[in-house]
């Protein structure tokens, strides 16, 4: 059970410090409240509204070519700390996942999906 | 655990022959466009990988990457049939991707990766690799599925053969978990090693397992009752892309299934017959009748699919080396005579997909009409095809397994298919034309066409040809 102690003390230290810092902006701060200031802050975009809007089919592109690099990069640490270990084959395995990646890359480019315009 | 040395490459050389392939097309997608390059070029990939599959592997199975891929006589022999699956399904679509204007790189990018897809599906020895595989094999289809992206019926299509398939993925990846959670790994044998000392019967969750990993598996078969996508899907895609996935999904998904049910739940044969006697009797019993009403062709061969894996699970039923092989058997002749049914409904063009376009279609095209012929006589069983052949064998296994009551429904249902199949030709042969005469094919389409029919009519006249290299894992 001793393995799960730092867990515990994370997870009561994150509760705690969320708790104060919550406590504190709603007694010390300042209130003055106006309808747009009350709505769920989301990034900029409209909180709540009906799926049926129009979506540039832009935002799905650039939302897919980053989980390609977020992916590589998730690949590419755990690869890093055993680098050594795995030796030359795990530098030609690596070497295919990235050229893979890269031609996925080229193709993206290439058919202009980086265009914004 | 590091098992794999560079070594084990060699176990996957048609796969990076397929992706390097692709990656290639990939590459120059922009610059071929209009060019038949791409077409070329998968169709020489596809007989580079199929002789490197069937290279003879005179050293015995081998096994590699930690022991989930395996390079044996049942790997080869799928391999082999995925490579010559995708070989006809490009040369078939050279005329429809015209006239669909479908990007041509993309699309044979797509037909290379699913098949690369299929061939790691059919090489694995751990249920994780198998369903990366069949995932690679989905996620390619959905997209030739719906690659008409003017066309609402291939959008339709793809979306719920998307929705539907991901439902199965899903179903698999618990089954998988649950096996992990009784069995401590995901090896095919061991899993084998860890249930044969348990009893099933008892094991609620073991028999949970099972079930979702085989109703997992049995979806992307299609068997009843995990077959609604089919007719939608193949009635969306174009001609070659549904003939793509009745002929190479459904191989791939029965040897998968096969290695499944002999490696890893060999121990619980009792079990797992029952659940494939069902899937097996379900499906030839609603496949065919349901297409005895169809009108529009492609539906009608969906079912018939439908039907056929039906009559595939019979083999699987019985547990044993010699079902499996039996199973083969069937899946390889069934592969030909799908691909040339639907490669002659892909060169008519439209006049091809409905079942009245056939009317007189001997008097104005006596070859093609043959051709037809030749494969739905394959298709209901009746000598000297193959078709009958591969009903035979896994007939007679059904019998030695105990199966007789099944035996005797998998016949009377073959006379319900004689007559769906019987009616086109009646059209062809006894009806006046009503439409003018088809246009010439191209050469690739009816080379394409020849093979399927080579190989329809050999297998009828030498049963036995097949069986030095229908060994089951």
């Amino acid at each position: 059970m001793n393995e799960y102690i730092g867990i515990a003390v994370i997870l009561v230290l994150a509760a705690g410090l969320t708790a104060t810092m919550v406590a504190l902006g709603s007694t010390l701060g300042k209130k003055n409240s106006t309808r747009v200031k009350l709505e769920p802050f989301e990034c900029g975009k409209e909180p709540f509204s009906l799926p049926i809007g129009k979506l540039s089919i832009k935002f799905y592109l650039t939302a897919i070519l980053f989980i390609l690099f977020d992916i590589e990069v998730v690949f590419l640490y755990p690869w890093a700390v055993v680098y050594r270990t795995l030796g030359i084959l795990g530098l030609v395995e690596m070497g295919v996942f990235l050229g893979i990646l890269m031609v996925g890359y080229v193709y993206a480019w290439d058919t202009g999906a980086l265009d914004w315009e | 655990m590091i098992g794999a040395t560079l070594s084990d490459l060699g176990l996957l050389v048609p796969e990076l022959i397929l992706v390097g392939m692709a990656s290639m097309l990939v590459l120059a997608a922009r610059r071929i466009q209009r060019a038949p390059v791409a077409v070329i070029g998968t169709v020489l990939a596809a007989l580079a990988a199929t002789l490197v599959a069937g290279w003879d592997l005179s050293g015995g199975a081998r096994t590699g990457f930690g022991g989930m891929i395996t390079l044996d006589g049942y790997s080869q022999f799928f391999k082999v049939l995925i490579g010559v699956t995708l070989a006809l399904a490009a040369l078939l679509s050279v005329r429809s991707i015209d006239r669909d204007q479908v990007p041509r790189a993309e699309y044979h990018v797509l037909l290379l990766l699913a098949s690369t897809g299929m061939m790691l599906a059919v090489s694995a020895l751990d249920l994780l690799v198998v369903y990366l595989g069949l995932e690679l094999m989905s996620i390619c289809s959905y997209i030739l599925v719906g690659i008409r992206v003017e066309k609402p019926t291939s959008n339709e299509a793809a979306t719920k053969y998307f929705l539907l398939s991901s439902f199965a993925s899903a179903l698999l990846l618990y089954g998988i978990s649950l096996i992990y959670g009784v069995a401590g790994t995901t090896d095919l044998a061991s899993i084998a090693g860890a249930f044969s000392g348990q009893d099933t019967g008892s094991n609620p969750l073991l028999l949970a397992a099972i079930g979702l990993v085989t109703a997992g598996l049995a979806f992307k078969v299609s068997a009843v009752p995990f077959h609604a996508w089919v007719p939608d899907a193949y009635q969306g895609a174009s001609t070659p892309v549904a003939a793509f996935l009745a002929a190479g999904s459904k191989a791939a998904g029965l040897a998968v299934l096969g290695r499944v049910c002999l490696v890893a739940f060999g121990s619980e044969a009792d079990v797992l017959s029952v659940f494939l006697a069902g899937l097996a009797a379900l499906s030839i019993v609603v496949g065919s009748f349901i297409a005895l009403s169809q009108t529009d062709m492609k539906r009608l061969l969906a079912y018939s699919s439908i039907t056929h894996v039906g009559y595939a699970l019979l083999g699987l039923m019985a547990g044993t080396p010699e079902g499996v092989s039996a199973t083969m058997t069937y899946a390889f002749f069934y592969v030909f005579m799908t691909i040339g049914t639907f490669g002659v409904i892909s060169a008519l063009g439209e006049r091809g997909e409905h079942l009245d376009g056939y009317q007189g279609l001997a008097s104005q095209r006596p070859g093609t009409a043959v051709l037809m012929l030749i494969f739905l006589l394959s298709l209901t069983g009746i000598p000297p095809t193959a078709g009958f052949v591969a009903k035979f064998v896994v007939i007679m296994s059904a019998v030695r397994a105990g199966f007789v009551v099944l035996a005797v429904l998998a016949v009377a249902c073959s006379v319900v298919t004689a007559f769906i199949y019987m009616r086109v030709v009646v059209l062809m042969y006894m009806k006046e034309p009503q439409e003018e005469a088809p246009s010439r094919f191209p050469v690739a389409v009816s080379a394409a066409l020849a093979v399927a029919a080579l190989v329809t009519v050999v297998g009828g006249i030498s049963p036995g040809i097949l069986a030095p290299w229908a060994v089951s894992p």
